[in-house]
């Protein structure tokens, strides 16, 4: 007897803590994937995190009490080792790190054969610097950094190079007046130059160099233009790294000539700056930003605007992209200096007093203002790596540590229309990278999210009638027996991997359906016909005849009737296309009536994704109609209504919470599928709801550019927004989903 | 469990003489009724009149076929594959396994209230007029005057009057009952069938239901399925004892719960089985 109260005890405390371990198990589990989704969230909000930081700009050092008045500054790529230019032809070296940090470290006098007469630096990232003497001739050179490692210590020794050769270069000038200005670009193998002449003429001069072949010299020949036409003030000249284009910018007028043949130099446009404004505004200050398609104008009222040449309704036009302002204490301030950076579109205004602003065009957004000296800043520069910006004002050389990593990237340039360089007017465009490293970046989140949004409509447009009536057959009329195989069957098909379904759709489906689009169209018309029509058919043939067909094994006469339909729909194709298409559809469709076809298309997307997402609605949906209890249907039927009227009266509405969640499981799922959209679209981020164009989803857009682009950079960030923005979709369609559920199941809950 | 003496003083007036029925008096007869599910014989020759405008109540012990008999009678047994029928019932003089009925015709003459409330997930008004809507009225005084006359009728009236467009899955078990009866009757049947209607209900409700059950007989025909033989003794006027899927007896509640003519009857009401 006591044994067994023993054993019942016994039983009991294990039981009770299986219970116990159960319990914890089961809510460590919960808070565990709670956690995890949580720490997705946080981690991808952390590595996004830094794209939207404010820049900041901050002094490092100072070099005081400069010997030597330099018209330009810069530094190096490691910002090691500063240099500064006179206007005479010197080069001194500064160490900025080091023991030697402040000191002169090196000084050379540039060879000039005679007087220097005008001195020019070129455009940042190419780092030259040119001098043109009494004679007209013109020497290039290029301050650069050889890395040695003496006493196994990385030692930076700085020297003047000469690319285009150590003797000056003639530029064959008529004139007899000295030069007293110049600006000047290179490519390979020529140098094309604007030059002002003591007597106010400005000519564009285009230098080519050929070897000889016997001398191994190189022989320059030189084509020069007058610019004529250009009347005002000069106050900046500019060429075009691709010696294309000539800019020449007076404090009321643009003048912008194609350079292209150097025979043949001609004005472009000329464009009235100040023509809308007050007449007491004028240009002050104007420069070429990096890729040098975007020229910014500086006023005296403190405000800068952005030019560039692009394609408008009456042809190439050069027109103003949008303006910025000085702000804080540099408001309305007459803008002194334009610095742009390397390969950025980020540039740094400064006025008289000294005071900055940094602005990045693409963006929009002033970055930073302030000052880093007090008084007229002489010469500033950016580092190659944007990472410090070195200036000299006041005799001082000061460089300053910037820290301003993704100037590119603002919420709003994320979701608005932006208008970029050279196109006709303000866009959604995701184009992340390109060959050049001065291409302006293409971060619009738009188009590839209106991407997912589009192939997850296709896909349910598909999915959603399929997989609902096949759900409601299954589990309202089919027959138990034929049910059990169905189910099962349509369930494995979820489990096909996505990237057989994409792999299937890209290679084989897409080029059936190019091939046989007439046939495509006609099945998607016949089928649901002759099905319907089949269905009457049977309904209609004499009960003997029926009854030779086990109960609910009736849907089985379909079978043969899809097939046969099928065959009919690709046979009838060439014909229907000879027919109607004059023999080929896709021509037809592309020219005649002027519509995009793209082989992978939405089409293609929408049947392909549409048939992954199809057991996701029907396992769901099935379950629910099927489990709307008995008791429901036949109160209905026992009231006299038909089989259909208590289907669509009662049992759907019974099932609608189960229904709507089917769908919304379908659309979550179409929303985030990857593989599909990747190989089954031409993965293009265009805007466009046409069926016959692809699309570039958020998730094939992640897929296809993570790998190649680098770890921290803009790009990187904005990729993992992307996945941000996807995460927030799929839960807020899951939230959306969940609520509306849950209403649903308060008001059709049944018993 | 109510335990109620049967009080039979109402039903004194209205007895009928079962073996000698009028043509006029009779609702449904069922002739020779077979019921097979698959190769099981579940109803055996059955043979019945149904006198019109009186509630006849099956009993029997469970699987005795009772609550088959009740299906055939609006061909509920139908929806289920296996089943097989032979014989006639016949309502109007007409077999309503005829190829020619239509189902759900049949079915708005003789309404069903199932064992359990299974109201519609849908208001109370909606619920009311659900078989009217199917038959396309449409109009909203139509509808109105008849969830008021059903509610009434159903004795609910007066409990929903002022929230008839809130949902019918609020209601308690034996209000859903009502509302279900008031559902069926809203579409004016001849013949009621009730599938043991109060074995989900408390004794109250269970009560309520019973009285309105007395009071529908003035206007329908109205079978009852009970395993409660007090129930079927306090609401019923002739009583049919099923066993094994044959009837044994069919006489009037009093005669048949009183002096039983067959042994089989006796034991049952006695309490020896079931």
């Amino acid at each position: 007897m006591s044994s067994t109260s023993d054993n019942a005890l016994k039983t009991e405390s294990t039981r009770l803590l299986k219970d116990k371990v159960a319990k914890y198990g089961v809510t460590a589990g919960g808070i565990m994937v709670l956690c995890a989704l949580l720490l997705i969230f946080f981690y991808l909000l952390y590595i996004v995190k830094p794209v939207f930081n404010a820049a900041e700009i901050e002094s490092v050092t100072n070099i005081d009490e400069l010997t030597q008045i330099y018209a330009s500054v810069a530094v190096e790529e490691q910002n090691e080792i500063a240099f500064a230019l006179t206007e005479k032809g010197l080069v001194d070296f500064y160490a900025l790190t080091g023991n030697k940090a402040g000191q002169l470290i090196l000084s050379e006098k540039i060879p000039a054969v005679s007087e220097i007469t005008a001195f020019d630096a070129s455009a940042p990232q190419k780092g030259l610097y040119g001098y043109i003497n009494q004679q007209s001739e013109l020497l290039i050179i290029k301050p650069d950094f050889r890395v040695t490692f003496p006493d196994d210590k990385r030692q930076l020794l700085p020297y003047i190079s000469y690319p285009f050769g150590e003797s000056t270069i003639s530029l064959e000038a008529d004139s007899l007046f000295t030069i007293n200005k110049f600006s000047f670009a290179t490519n390979e193998e020529s140098i094309g130059l604007i030059h002002q002449h003591s007597d106010s003429k400005i000519y564009f001069t285009k230098l080519e160099g050929e070897e000889n072949m016997f001398s191994e010299e190189i022989e320059w020949t030189a084509n020069s233009t007058e610019l004529t036409q250009i009347s005002g003030n000069i106050l900046h000249t500019l060429v075009s790294p691709d010696l294309s284009r000539a800019f020449i910018i007076t404090t009321n007028q643009l003048y912008v000539f194609n350079t292209r043949d150097s025979s043949d130099v001609s004005l472009l446009y000329n464009v009235n700056l100040i023509a809308n404004l007050n007449s007491n505004i004028q240009v002050t200050a104007a420069n070429l930003l990096a890729g040098a398609n975007s020229v910014i104008v500086g006023f005296s009222n403190g405000v800068l605007e952005q030019w560039f040449e692009t394609n408008s309704d009456q042809g190439r036009d050069f027109v103003k992209v949008r303006q910025f302002e000085l702000s804080g204490d540099a408001k309305g301030s007459s803008v002194q200096a334009i610095y742009p950076e390397f390969y950025r579109r980020t540039f740094l205004a400064a006025t008289e007093s000294g005071h900055i602003n940094l602005f990045h065009t693409t963006s929009e957004a002033e970055l930073w203002q302030g000052k880093l000296a007090d008084g007229k800043i002489d010469s500033l520069a950016f580092s190659p790596r944007s990472n410090a910006v070195i200036s000299i004002a006041n005799n001082t050389l000061n460089i300053s540590k910037v820290e301003n990593e993704h100037p590119e990237v603002t919420w709003s340039g994320l979701w608005q229309e932006v208008w970029y360089e050279g196109y006709p007017e303000a866009d959604y465009v995701w184009q992340s990278s390109s060959a050049s490293d001065d291409f302006e970046s293409k971060f619009s989140l738009v188009p590839i999210s209106f991407g997912t949004l589009k192939a997850a409509m296709y896909a349910m447009l598909f999915a959603v009638p399929i997989g609902l009536s096949a759900a409601i057959y299954t589990a309202y009329f089919m027959a138990p027996n034929v049910r059990k195989f169905v189910k099962p069957t349509v369930e494995i098909m979820e489990a096909l991997p996505t990237v057989i379904l994409g792999f299937l759709a890209g290679l084989w489906l897409a080029p059936v359906i190019e091939d046989h689009l007439p046939g495509v169209v006609l099945l998607l018309i016949l089928l649901p016909i002759t099905i319907i029509l089949t269905a009457f058919a049977w309904h209609n043939l004499p009960a003997k005849i029926k009854n030779t067909v086990p109960q609910g094994w009736d849907s089985i006469i379909l079978l043969p009737v899809v097939v046969i339909v099928s065959y009919m729909a690709f046979s009838l194709s060439p014909l229907v296309e000879e027919w109607l298409f004059d023999g080929n559809t896709r021509l037809y469709i592309t020219n005649e009536l002027g519509i995009n076809f793209d082989q992978r298309n939405s089409l293609i997307v929408g049947i392909a994704m549409g048939f992954a997402v199809i057991p996701t609605i029907f396992s769901i949906a099935e379950d629910a109609v099927f489990s709307v209890p008995k008791t429901l249907s036949n109160g209905s039927l026992a009231l006299g209504a038909t089989q259909w009227q208590t289907l669509v009266k009662v049992v759907l509405l019974t099932a609608s919470p189960g229904i709507f969640s089917a769908v919304m499981m379908g659309l979550g799922r179409a929303v985030g599928e990857t593989m599909i959209v990747l190989m089954a679209t031409g993965n293009t981020p265009i805007m466009d709801w046409s069926i016959f164009e692809g699309m570039r989803t958020l998730s094939a857009n992640i897929a296809v550019e993570m790998p190649e682009s680098e770890v921290g950079s803009s790009h990187y960030r904005i990729l993992f927004l992307a996945a941000f923005v996807l995460f927030i979709f799929t839960f807020v369609v899951n939230t959306i989903a969940e609520f509306v559920r849950q209403r649903l199941r308060e008001k059709y809950s049944s018993l | 469990m109510i335990s109620m003496a049967p009080d039979m003083s109402n039903k004194k007036s209205s007895i009928i003489d079962l073996s000698n029925l009028q043509e006029q008096q009779i609702a449904l007869r069922i002739k020779s009724l077979d019921l097979y599910y698959a190769e099981k014989q579940a109803l055996e020759n059955i043979t019945m009149n149904i006198p019109k405008g009186q509630v006849t109540a099956f009993i029997g012990p469970s699987g005795c076929g009772k609550s088959t008999l009740l299906r055939c009678i609006n061909r509920m047994n139908d929806l289920v594959d296996t089943c097989k029928i032979e014989g006639q019932i016949l309502l109007h003089n007409q077999n309503i396994y005829d190829k020619s009925v239509d189902v759900a015709s049949l079915r708005r003459k003789v309404g069903m209230v199932f064992q359990r409330p299974n109201p519609f997930p849908k208001s109370i008004y909606e619920n009311v007029v659900y078989g009217l809507r199917l038959q396309g009225v449409k109009d909203r005084r139509v509808l109105d005057e008849v969830v008021e006359n059903a509610l009434r009728n159903a004795a609910l009236w007066n409990e929903v009057k002022d929230r008839l467009h809130d949902s019918a899955l609020g209601l308690s078990g034996g209000q859903q009952q009502r509302l279900v009866i008031a559902r069926a009757i809203a579409i004016e049947p001849e013949v009621l069938l009730l599938d043991e209607p109060t074995s989900a209900l408390d004794p109250i409700s269970t009560l309520t239901i019973e009285e309105l059950i007395t009071e529908l007989k003035n206007k329908y025909t109205v079978v009852i399925v009970t395993h409660n033989m007090q129930q079927a003794a306090r609401v019923s006027d002739q009583t049919a004892f099923m066993y094994m899927g044959q009837l044994i007896e069919h006489a009037d509640t009093n005669t048949l719960f009183t002096t039983p003519s067959k042994k089989k009857t006796e034991d049952y009401i006695t309490g020896r089985y079931g």
